[in-house]
């Protein structure tokens, strides 16, 4: 029965089915199957999804659709671990969103989906963040890497807030900050004194992982 | 007055009148039922005022077809713009199709093609190549660039439009960012002239505060609103270039309503960039045959409801001036203008809005004139017919150079590009196999040495160094610089 629900949740994400992975997450806790190996079974997915997407095999309206299955099905896994007083395994966690006064969407939910595929916790809090809501996220969740993202180079002085608060708190060493967005260079990020960029999503979750020391 | 290019061809319509219709049934549906948000209190309560079902909590204002209707009825099919001299005012509406230039956020080096960020002279520079061509009709948003050196990002529309009202004497546009159109309108109100006033909604069906803001202040100066959307099709717009037409004229018709409640009979001009999206990258695909199809689309619809149009779709992306580049901005410009927009945005434009050039602006202008001189379209009457002079030369021997009738006529109907390479082969070898770039570079360079702009006066040229200082300090309060 465990092996059913786990295959169907895993089946859930791949198909795109946000119905079901969230009622084959629910019926998973019912059961009692460890949160842990069900957690296991959606990155499994997401990451095959996420494979598929880097050999081309299949697009952006896939991996957005596969993250929305998964997303459907965490909030359910994760409340289970917490009641169970159960440590996820994780490469690092990832406050992301996009910086206040810009409110495009799109990248930003791309990088953040494909850093959860590869087994990072990731706290997305959406667009138009100021620096005061990054900073309490930071300490909130104790994150190792902080990714902000920007349309435009005119957001710089909210980032370079947020990298001063940091400072001033004596935080800056302890996170790594990523920048990332359309019109956002190398130049640009070493600037505003970001740690890296990187100009696609899947080179953001490479950079993440150089970040933090990984591979 | 300019005269931009008659369009004495018929109208490209790609939609039968049932989809018209459809595609107007659908557009009020969505207007009534689904509504636009507008992330602005004061605005939220001036729709209620107004007859519009309002819900405050989410921002949500619904439009009565009705209202939608009457509204579309009282934007004036054509207006007179204002430039710093009357030579180059222009009358947008009816079948005058004009040009312009795209912005970018920076410059591109010609060897390396990396972009590159531009100096104060560069944009100096840039605008001066503009104000030279004939066929800039007028000066674009953020003309040219975005970013350039030395000037914080706060201040960099400001100083650019300072800029650009002192290197041309043309129409400018402008687009606005925290409260810089504060500042641009003063400065076009000391230079006698009317900007035209960009309001952008953003896509899906939102207007954020900086774009209600913008609203009321383009009007309240009593300059023209140009109201453009671009989703990208798939990601902010549905996928299908029907769909996206939808929330494009609802994006745009939300906003047009918004500024006849606010002064009935504002002339208005809309601008479509929609674009599908790159799935693998998820960024516009900039050049995409189906901006064409959307372009036309959209131009056919408004043209219906007698409302000027503007084509936002200079862009390529194509990285160098190449082969792509050329197809690219050509394709969709030539079709757009067929299908009877009235302003065409493509001089200097590159990748996305992320560079431009000079160069390209010389090379775009032999696009332009080529188009142009399409729209223009055939002489047909007895001279140019020509049959007693056909009569009169007969078969070979005989020949046209040397007949009255090529002298008087030729150059009426045959467009001379300024830069495109047209040696003949054995000449091209001959002078250093140069291309259209080389050329152009050419002319550019001597464009620069040469080119002479109006002045302003010395108290207008004061006044906007003051209104420049006025607005430094303002974003200094705002910690902005």
């Amino acid at each position: 029965m465990a092996v059913e629900v786990i295959e169907n949740l895993k089946r859930a994400v791949i198909e795109y089915d946000v119905e079901g992975a969230a009622s084959w997450a629910r019926k998973a806790v019912a059961e009692q199957i460890d949160p842990l190996k069900a957690l296991d079974a959606l990155t499994i997915s997401i990451r095959q999804v996420g494979d598929a997407f880097g050999r081309g095999e299949l697009f952006l309206p896939e991996l957005a659709a596969a993250a929305d299955a998964m997303q459907s099905a965490m909030p359910i896994i994760e409340e289970e671990l917490k009641k169970r007083e159960v440590k996820r395994k994780t490469l690092g966690t990832v406050v992301i969103g996009t910086v206040y006064g810009d409110i495009h969407n799109i990248g930003k939910s791309m990088v953040s989906t494909l850093l959860v595929a590869d087994g990072f916790t990731v706290h997305d809090l959406g667009i138009n963040i100021t620096a005061d809501e990054f900073i309490k996220a930071i300490n909130n969740y104790k994150a190792d890497i902080l990714a902000m993202s920007a349309l435009l180079t005119i957001t710089a002085p909210e980032q370079t807030k947020v990298i001063s608060a940091l400072k001033e708190m004596g935080l800056r060493d302890k996170v790594k900050i990523m920048v990332g967005g359309g019109a956002i260079t190398y130049k640009f990020a070493e600037s505003i004194g970001a740690d890296g960029y990187d100009p696609t999503a899947p080179g953001a979750v490479v950079l993440a992982k150089r970040l933090i020391g990984i591979e | 007055m300019l005269k931009g290019f008659s369009r004495n061809i018929k109208s490209l319509e790609i939609l039968t009148d049932e989809e018209l219709a459809a595609i107007h049934r659908g557009t009020l549906d969505v207007l009534e039922t689904t509504g636009v948000t507008f992330d602005h209190q004061e605005t939220l309560q001036f729709f209620a005022d107004h007859g519009c079902q309002v819900d405050f909590n989410n921002k949500r204002v619904r439009m009565p077809g009705w209202l939608v209707e009457d509204c579309l009825r009282k934007v004036p099919s054509s207006f007179v713009l204002k430039a710093r001299e009357p030579k180059n005012d222009m009358k947008i509406g009816g079948n005058i199709t004009y040009f312009t230039n795209a912005p970018g956020m920076g410059t591109i080096d010609l060897d390396s093609w990396e972009p590159v960020t531009p100096t104060r002279e560069d944009n100096v520079n840039a605008v001066k190549v503009l104000d030279s061509l004939e066929t800039v009709h007028n000066i674009g948003c953020y003309t040219p660039y975005m970013e350039i050196e030395g000037v914080p990002p706060a201040m960099t529309m400001i100083e650019g439009m300072a800029n650009k009202l002192r290197m041309s004497s043309k129409v400018n546009q402008e687009a606005y960012q925290k409260d810089s159109e504060l500042f641009t309108i003063k400065m076009a109100q000391v230079a006698e002239t009317q900007l035209i006033g960009t309001v952008d909604p953003s896509p899906p069906m939102t207007y954020d505060e900086s774009a209600c803001k913008a609203m009321y202040r383009w009007i309240e100066a009593g300059f023209p609103v140009d109201i453009g959307s671009g989703a990208v099709m798939g990601g902010t717009g549905p996928a299908t270039i029907a769909g996206s037409t939808i929330t494009n004229n609802v994006e745009l018709i939300a906003g047009i309503i918004f500024s006849q409640l606010i002064k009935p009979g504002t002339a208005i001009m809309v601008a479509d960039f929609v674009h599908p999206m790159d799935m693998r990258g998820g960024h516009p695909a900039f050049g995409a045959v189906e901006c064409a199809l959307h372009e036309a689309m959209f131009t056919q619809i408004f043209r219906g409801y007698g409302i000027p149009t503007h084509h936002w779709y200079g862009f390529v992306s194509a990285k160098k001036m190449d082969f792509q580049s050329g197809y690219e901005k050509s394709m969709i410009a030539l079709l757009t203008a067929m299908a009877g927009t009235n302003l065409v945005e493509i001089h200097g434009a590159m990748y996305g809005e992320l560079v431009w050039s000079p160069v390209q602006a010389v090379m775009d202008e032999d696009v332009v004139g080529w188009i142009g001189r399409f729209l223009e379209g055939v002489n047909v009457n007895n001279e140019t017919l020509a049959i007693d002079l056909i009569e009169e030369v007969g078969p070979i021997p005989g020949f046209y150079l040397n007949k009255e009738h090529t002298r008087k006529w030729w150059k009426k109907e045959h467009f001379i590009p300024k830069v495109a390479d047209r040696a003949a082969f054995q000449e091209w070898l001959r002078t250093g196999k140069k291309d259209i770039i080389a050329l152009a570079k050419e002319r550019t360079e001597e464009l620069i040495a040469k080119h002479k702009p109006k002045p302003l006066t010395l108290g207008q040229d004061k006044e906007i160094d003051e209104i420049i200082e006025e607005a430094m300090s303002y974003y200094k309060q705002k910690g902005l610089i």
